[in-house]
Parts: structure tokens; C-alpha cells; sequence
């Protein structure tokens, strides 16, 4: 099967541009604070809840759209979007895997996703997927023993309103920017994760949260807290194609790490990224940040980004916490007519704290691909420790690479270094391979990897595995 | 000849478009200063004589460097300096188009009263100095120059542009030169400048590369309260290679930005700069460089290098290494570092017999002499050297006291 099928088949869901099938659930397009007030209506929020989310829609409508980014697109009319949508019910979905287009299961052959996922990520009927549900109520008693609590952002809402009132918007404040604003204001669900002082997580949250994860919608929030001393390893999405209706989506991500606590927070994002005329794909404007309160404690980003018309991210590490450390590991591809601007932003405010970005973009087809990055090391920041490297891979004559990186030093102690190359796969390269038997396709994917394994090595073991595939599915065509 | 009139609402309202550090380009960089100097000259009589420079203080800067002196004044030509007929054709203009559509570019060509152009036709004994000396003993004054140079096809030029100011009044200087080598033709550029650390400079230098033709630049920005200097490098035909370097050396109250842009349009070309800086007290560098690799420029090889020495906590560095890439066939890096002087070089000196102080001294002249054997005119190698050699002294003394 050839990317093009690929597309092709996920494009159908796109035909009809921004508009959902309006169920009687959806609020119609358009955002006031009626809108908000429904949302968090529907959803038997608290008052603080209503009253946090209304004073962002109104810091929202005197803020901007950000325009500095390296990606152009048509302007988004917000009054277009409808704010709020019903999950679907199950009669609308296949009954079982044998109604789900046989291209798309060849896909998650390909990636090699486990059998019992493959129902849930189709979108079969939830009681259809037997298997998963057993797995899922043994993780949750496990979870329950070691104190961690791990739900949807709803529930916590519901079920632990202190610990949400007090950490959320501490780290992604209201009004950070644009697209934290509309978040805060319209955001529909997303995890929540509190580990308990001393606990290392008894298991990656990824297996239980790729089995269990509801239909989020396009405003995704997420909040973890890790007290001290705990340790939590978090995964978000899959390598698996995800569908959408909904063209923009605007993510917060919120992480706050305790003395001495350490989270590692991996993201693979594989949203619809158009067709190869450009045509279509989704959106997707991301405010991840953590911030390492504590001494000693530790936040590690690792990203796969293959996905999304436009990507537009930043996952940044505050390092307050004397000793504290920030790692950032990315992997960006951008193939047809992608456009991505993403990096990272060191902010490093205490003393001792090192931080690590180690950032690989691939260019093919017509696209796009930049890295910005920000390294700031405050006055007080004595011993501030940074490494940079970035390196760009092009594939193709019409793509491009670009690296945007700040450093902002303001301490004399700190030793900050920053590299960054540009290269493509030589036709050297390419013949070694073939000499040797090596079809030119798996040629250009033994290369890719090699390229990116400095990533992949730090992903949670069987996400590598898929990573890796799935770079070379979403690089399928790029060259020859 | 007669001076152009200046137009003071032309002025005015070109010094009301400066950028603000809300623009990209200028986020490290506040031009308030500029611009209450500008306001405060332009509220007095602007056709007024300025102040003149002491024949002595001319005298001595270009006795430092055997060269051809061409020396402006307060932005005026003077004619009795320039080389008479020979290999270098020098025509005053009343005016010189203007470089590139940026606000500082319209400020230049507002303020613009005289222009010079100059073609260097062959190569000559001695390099060619430029002399841009400024002096504003009292209150707020405003003067530049703008300067086209020609290197005609084949020939082999060396030239040294020299800024200096001083005095105690305000100063702004707001100067463009262009410089354009032919095919073939190779060209050896030294820029030094050495203005009153209260004064302002904001600097264009565009450089255009023919087929075939090299440049070989160095910077050294020793002076100055509010330095901005942009080097633009346009590599329009194949076979051209820049080289450029750029050193600072900022003490207490400077503010040093250098931002470069390379440009390749065509392939096969090369660019490699490299800027090194020093920093000592309350001050902030900003080292900005930009590579754009054009679609279709295959061939290109850019590098670029950006490193530092933080000597107080009370300095900041901003160092931005861009690289904007639209073609594949392309060989691309940037590094850039910050740091201190390495605590095991420095007890590896002491062990050696050299005090803390000798210890550091000798490393901190030892991170700029690279730069300073490299000037690419060779006549200016001496008194560069003296130069970064008295500003340095006198910054690691501060650093160490």
C-alpha cells in the first residue's frame, strides 16, 4: 500500500471541510460566553471552573493571533467552529474490525500495533473491543494500590477540585498566549495524573491510556503533577493514523515535577496532515511546559511528530529547582505539504540546572520544517548547563529546513553550546546501501532511522518499535 | 560641490518609522537612543556647521595604517584627501540610492547630503582607508556616510574603514556603504571601529559577489555605547566565496549587535563567518546570523560560528544562529558556544608559575589573537593589534579587580 491510498482513504472524512455532522449534542459555531457557560454546563463543572473559564475567554478576545511562526495558512474563522461535540454514539461506528477498510488495518499491520488495539483505534463500538476492557480494570486496581490518580480531566474536575484549582493554569497561565487562551476557555477533556509523594508509577500510563483514552475533541487539557520524589512516564497519542473532523486543535499541556520527582512525557502525533495537494489536515497550535519546582526533579520531552497540516509547538522546561533538569528530544517530519514550526524553550532559573535538546527534522515532498528554540539562563542561574544540537535531513529539492535558535544568557558561569547541521542522503550513501543488496526505499529508511535513533532510543521500548515504522510509512514516496 | 538641502520633515518622519524591539529583528536592540538624539538635533538648526575634528586626532588615526586616507568628516568629504587620479576613481554624489527598503535605509537616505563612490580599478600599493571620524563636543548631533565601492572584474583590492568618534556631546551616526566585486576580483576588508563609548552607531554594509570573486572581511568593534552594525553578504553567481569574522569587545554600559545575512541564490558558493565576542560588566552583544539558501542554490556551503567569554555576571549575550533552507544539495552548520575561561587551562597556567591574574590575562588575549593575526589587510594587522590589545588590557583589568 502506497501513502497515497493511505491519504486518499483519510482524506474521505475531510470532504466536508470543517463541519461535523451536527448531532443534537453539538453546540452550533460560534463562541460567546453562553458557549462557555454550556460547556461547563454540560460538563457539571464547579463554579470556580465556569468563573476560570470565562475570565480566559475574555483575556482571549483582546489577545492576537500569533504570526511569527514560519508557516503560513488561510486566517481561522473561530466563529466557524463549533465548541462543543457529543462523542459519537456507537451506532454510528462499525460493529467489528471486518467494517473497517482492510487499507487501514494493512497500515497497523505495517506499524505493527497490537491486535487488541486495532478495534479501539478503528473506531469500533467500545463493547465491541472486549478484550481491552479486562486489561484496563486490572490496570486501574493497580494504579489504585500505588495511590496514583489517573483519570480524565472531567473526572478530576469532579472528583479532586483542590488539586486541580490549585495546579491548573500555575504552569500554562490563562492568557500565555492565543491558543492557551481559547483552551482554557472552550477546553472539552483530556488526563489527569497525580502521583503521590514516593511513588514511582507502577507502570508506563501510555499502555493503560492507548487502551482507554475517550474521544478527547480538539481542545485537549492535561495536567500532571508528580510529588516528590515520584516518578511517572506518560505517552500521549499513537503512531496509528487519528481522524478527525475538526481542523484546529489547540492542546495545553501543564506538567509540574516536585523536588526530587521526575516525569518523562512522550508524545507521537500522527494527525491527518492533508493530501499531497495540501489540501486539508489539521491544525495543531500545542502549549506543552513543565516546570521542575523542586530541587533535583526532572521533566524529559520526547517527540515524534509526523503528523498535522501545521504544527506549531513548543514543549519548554521552567527549571527552577536547584539541580534541576530538562531534556528535549524531537523528532519532526514534514512530508508534501506539511508545515512545522517546533522546538523547545529552556528557561533555566536555578543554580546547576542542565538541560539537553536534541532536535531532528526531515524535509521531503514541498514542505516546510523549522526548529526555534529558546535557551535563557537567568542571572541567578549559577552553573547553568546547556547542550544544543539540531540537525536537519532534506529529501527533495522543493522542501525546506530552517533553524531558529535563541540563547539568552545572562549568568558568566554558564556553558551553553549549540550545533546544528543541514545535510541530505548522498547518492553515496545510497549506492553503499544498494552495492550491498539494499533496496533504495529500505536504503533511504535504514538512513532516516539512523538519522533519528538519538530519539527513538529514549521512547518507551514498544513506541520505538512503532516510531520507526511509522517514520518510514509517513516517508513512503519521498524519494525515487 | 554643493551639499544636498536636508528635507527636516523627510527626517523626522523617517526617525518616527525606526523599529522598535517589537520588530524580530530588533528585540535586543533599543533604538530610543537614536532616536532622542535625532529628536534633540533635529529641534536645533540641522544645517548648522558641525563640530569639526582636531587635524591632530585625524593625523594620528591614519599614521596607525599605511594606507591611501580618504577622510569624512562628519559625514562630509574632504576632497583634498582624496588620491589623485591613479587606479582609484572617486566621485562625490549628491546622492546614492538607497540599499535596501528597511527604515534604516530611509533614515540614511533622508540624512543624506553627500555621497561618495568610489572604483577601485586595479590594485594599488597601498590599501585605501576610508576615515569616517565623527566629533560632537556638545548637545545632540547627527552625521553618516554613505559610500558605494566598486571593485572592478580581476582586481585585487585591500581596503580599511575606520569609525571613530569622540567628544562630549551626543552622537548618532547612521552610515551605509555598499561594496560590489566583480567577476573574478578578490577583496580584502577591514572594519574598525573605535567610537566614544557614549556614542550610537547604527551600520549597513551590503556586499555583492560576482562570479568567481572572494571577500575576506574582519570586524572589530572596540567602542561605542549603542552599536548596531547589519553585514549583508549576497552571493548572486556561482563560483563567489565570503569570508568574514567579526570580534567584540564590550565593557561597562555597551551594547554591541552584529547581525549578518548571507544570502545564496546560486550554487555552487561558499560563506563562513565566524564572530567571537568579550564581555566584561554591565553590558549586552547580540550576535545575530542569518543563511538563506535559496531554492535552486545547490552547491552551497554556509557556515557559521558564533563563540563567547562571559567575564561578569552583570553581562548578557543573545546569540540567535539562523539557517533558512529551500534547496537539498546543501552543506550547512552553525555553532555557537558561551562560556568562561576553563578553570583547568587557568590552574594548568598557575602551575606553571603565572598568577591568577597573568593566568587570565593570557587566556582572554589568547580567545581574540586568532582573529587579530587573521585581519585580511595585512598593512592593518599592527595597529589592529594594538588596538584589541590597549581595549582588552583595559577590560580584563576591570574583570579582575
Amino acid at each position: 500500500m502506497t501513502a497515497e491510498n493511505l491519504e486518499s482513504l483519510v482524506n474521505r472524512r475531510y470532504e466536508h471541510g470543517f463541519v461535523t455532522d451536527i448531532a443534537t449534542e453539538s453546540l452550533p459555531p460560534g463562541l460567546n460566553e453562553d458557549v462557555v457557560r454550556a460547556i461547563s454546563a454540560r460538563k457539571q463543572e464547579p463554579e470556580f471552573m465556569l468563573e476560570w473559564r470565562l475570565q480566559a475567554y475574555r483575556q482571549w478576545l483582546e489577545m492576537k493571533e500569533p504570526e511569527w511562526a514560519h508557516i503560513h495558512y488561510p486566517p481561522i474563522d473561530f466563529d466557524a467552529i463549533s465548541y462543543y461535540a457529543a462523542p459519537k454514539s456507537d451506532d454510528d461506528r462499525p460493529k467489528s474490525l471486518d467494517e473497517v477498510d482492510p487499507k487501514l488495518l494493512e497500515t497497523y499491520d505495517k506499524l505493527g500495533i497490537p491486535l487488541h488495539e486495532r478495534a479501539r483505534l478503528a473506531g469500533v463500538a467500545v463493547d465491541a473491543v472486549f478484550d481491552s476492557v479486562s486489561v484496563a480494570t486490572t490496570f486501574k486496581e493497580k494504579l489504585y494500590e500505588a495511590g496514583v490518580i489517573f483519570c480524565s480531566f472531567s473526572e478530576a474536575v469532579r472528583e479532586h477540585p483542590e488539586l486541580v484549582q490549585k495546579y491548573l493554569g500555575s504552569v500554562v497561565p490563562r492568557r500565555d498566549n492565543f491558543y492557551a487562551a481559547l483552551n482554557s476557555a472552550v477546553f472539552s477533556d483530556g488526563s489527569f495524573v497525580y502521583i503521590p509523594k514516593g511513588v514511582r508509577c507502577p507502570m508506563e500510563l501510555s499502555t493503560y491510556f492507548r487502551i482507554n483514552a475517550a474521544n478527547t475533541g480538539q481542545f485537549e487539557r492535561t495536567l500532571i503533577i508528580a510529588d516528590e520524589d515520584s516518578h511517572v512516564s506518560y505517552l500521549e497519542g499513537c503512531t496509528a493514523p487519528m481522524r478527525d473532523e475538526n481542523q484546529l486543535h489547540a492542546a495545553v499541556v501543564e506538567l509540574v515535577a516536585l523536588e526530587g520527582a521526575e516525569i518523562k512525557y512522550s508524545t507521537v502525533q500522527n494527525w491527518y496532515p492533508g493530501d499531497e495537494n495540501g489540501v486539508g489536515g489539521i491544525y495543531n497550535f500545542v502549549t506543552k511546559r513543565g516546570d521542575c519546582r523542586g530541587a533535583n526533579s526532572k521533566i524529559s520531552w520526547t517527540q515524534v511528530e509526523t503528523g498535522s497540516a501545521i504544527t506549531w509547538k513548543y514543549p519548554s522546561c521552567l527549571l527552577r529547582g536547584e539541580n534541576s533538569v530538562g531534556e528535549f528530544y524531537s523528532v519532526a517530519v514534514a512530508n508534501n505539504w506539511q508545515q512545522a514550526d517546533t522546538g523547545t524553550k529552556m528557561i533555566h532559573i536555578g543554580a546547576n540546572t542542565r538541560s539537553t535538546i536534541v532536535s531532528k527534522g526531515i524535509s521531503a515532498g514541498h514542505a516546510q520544517n523549522a526548529y526555534r528554540g529558546l535557551v535563557k539562563v537567568m542571572p541567578q542561574a549559577h552553573g547553568a548547563r546547556n547542550h544544543t544540537q539540531c540537525d536537519s535531513l532534506l529529501i527533495g529539492k522543493q522542501c525546506g529546513a530552517h533553524t531558529f535558535p535563541y540563547m539568552e544568557i545572562k549568568n558568566p558561569s554558564a556553558k551553553i553550546e549549540h550545533e546544528a547541521t543541514t545535510s541530505k542522503i548522498s547518492a553515496d550513501q545510497l549506492f553503499y546501501c544498494r552495492q550491498r543488496g539494499i533496496s533504495e526505499e529500505d536504503a533511504v529508511n535504514m538512513i532516516v532511522n539512523g538519522f533519528c535513533k538519538e530519539v527513538f532510543k529514549e521512547l518507551p521500548m514498544e513506541f520505538a518499535v512503532e516510531a520507526q515504522a511509522l517514520l518510514n510509512v509517513s516517508l513512503e514516496g519521498a524519494v525515487g | 560641490m554643493t551639499q544636498a538641502p536636508l528635507s527636516v520633515d523627510r527626517i523626522r518622519r523617517a526617525v518616527s518609522a525606526l523599529p522598535t524591539t517589537r520588530h524580530e529583528d530588533w528585540k535586543y536592540t533599543d533604538l530610543s537612543s537614536a532616536i532622542d538624539i535625532s529628536t534633540r538635533w533635529l529641534q536645533e538648526d540641522v544645517s548648522r556647521a558641525p563640530d569639526a575634528a582636531s587635524p591632530q586626532a585625524i593625523a594620528a588615526l591614519t599614521a596607525a595604517v599605511d594606507a591611501d586616507w580618504i577622510v569624512i568628516e562628519n559625514g562630509v568629504p574632504d576632497p583634498s584627501s582624496f588620491p589623485e587620479g591613479g587606479d582609484i576613481g572617486i566621485e562625490r554624489l549628491r546622492h546614492a540610492e538607497a540599499l535596501a527598503d528597511d527604515p534604516l535605509a530611509r533614515l540614511n537616505s533622508a540624512l543624506q547630503r553627500d555621497a561618495l563612490r568610489i572604483e577601485i580599478n586595479a590594485a594599488t600599493e597601498k590599501p585605501l582607508g576610508i576615515l569616517i571620524i565623527d566629533e560632537a563636543l556638545s548637545g545632540a548631533q547627527v552625521s553618516q556616510a554613505t559610500i558605494d565601492i566598486e571593485v572592478a572584474p580581476g582586481c585585487d583590492a585591500e581596503i580599511i574603514e575606520y569609525h571613530s568618534s569622540s567628544g562630549d556631546g551626543d552622537h548618532y551616526s547612521n552610515s551605509a556603504v555598499t561594496l560590489h566585486i566583480g567577476e573574478s576580483a578578490k577583496a580584502a576588508y577591514v572594519r574598525i571601529q573605535d567610537r566614544d563609548l557614549k556614542h550610537v552607531q547604527t551600520a549597513r554594509f551590503a556586499i555583492e559577489l560576482d562570479t568567481d570573486s572572494e571577500l575576506q572581511m574582519a570586524g572589530y568593534d572596540l567602542g561605542g555605547g549603542l552599536i548596531r552594525n547589519d553585514v549583508d553578504v549576497n552571493l548572486a553567481k556561482p563560483g563567489a566565496s565570503a569570508n568574514f569574522n567579526g570580534l567584540y569587545l564590550a565593557g561597562d554600559d555597551q551594547h554591541i549587535d552584529n547581525h549578518t545575512r548571507v544570502d545564496h541564490r546560486v550554487g555552487p558558493a561558499s560563506s563562513s563567518q565566524e564572530y567571537r565576542g568579550i564581555l566584561n560588566g554591565r553590558c549586552r552583544c547580540v550576535w545575530n546570523g542569518k543563511a538563506v539558501v535559496h531554492e535552486g542554490a545547490d552547491g552551497t556551503d554556509a557556515r557559521q560560528a558564533n563563540h563567547n567569554l562571559l567575564l561578569s555576571d552583570k553581562a548578557e549575550i543573545d546569540a540567535k544562529p539562523e539557517l533558512e533552507i529551500y534547496a537539498d544539495d546543501v552543506k550547512c552548520a552553525h555553532g555557537t558556544t558561551v562560556g568562561q575561561l576553563d578553570e583547568a587551562a587557568i590552574f594548568y597556567l598557575r602551575t606553571r608559575g603565572l598568577d591568577q591574574r597573568a593566568a587570565q590575562q593570557l587566556l582572554t588575549h589568547a580567545f581574540a589573537a586568532g582573529f587579530v593575526n587573521r585581519a585580511p589587510v595585512a598593512a592593518s594587522r599592527e595597529a589592529v593589534t594594538a588596538l584589541v590589545e590597549a581595549r582588552l588590557s583595559t577590560l580584563v583589568r576591570e574583570a579582575i579587580s
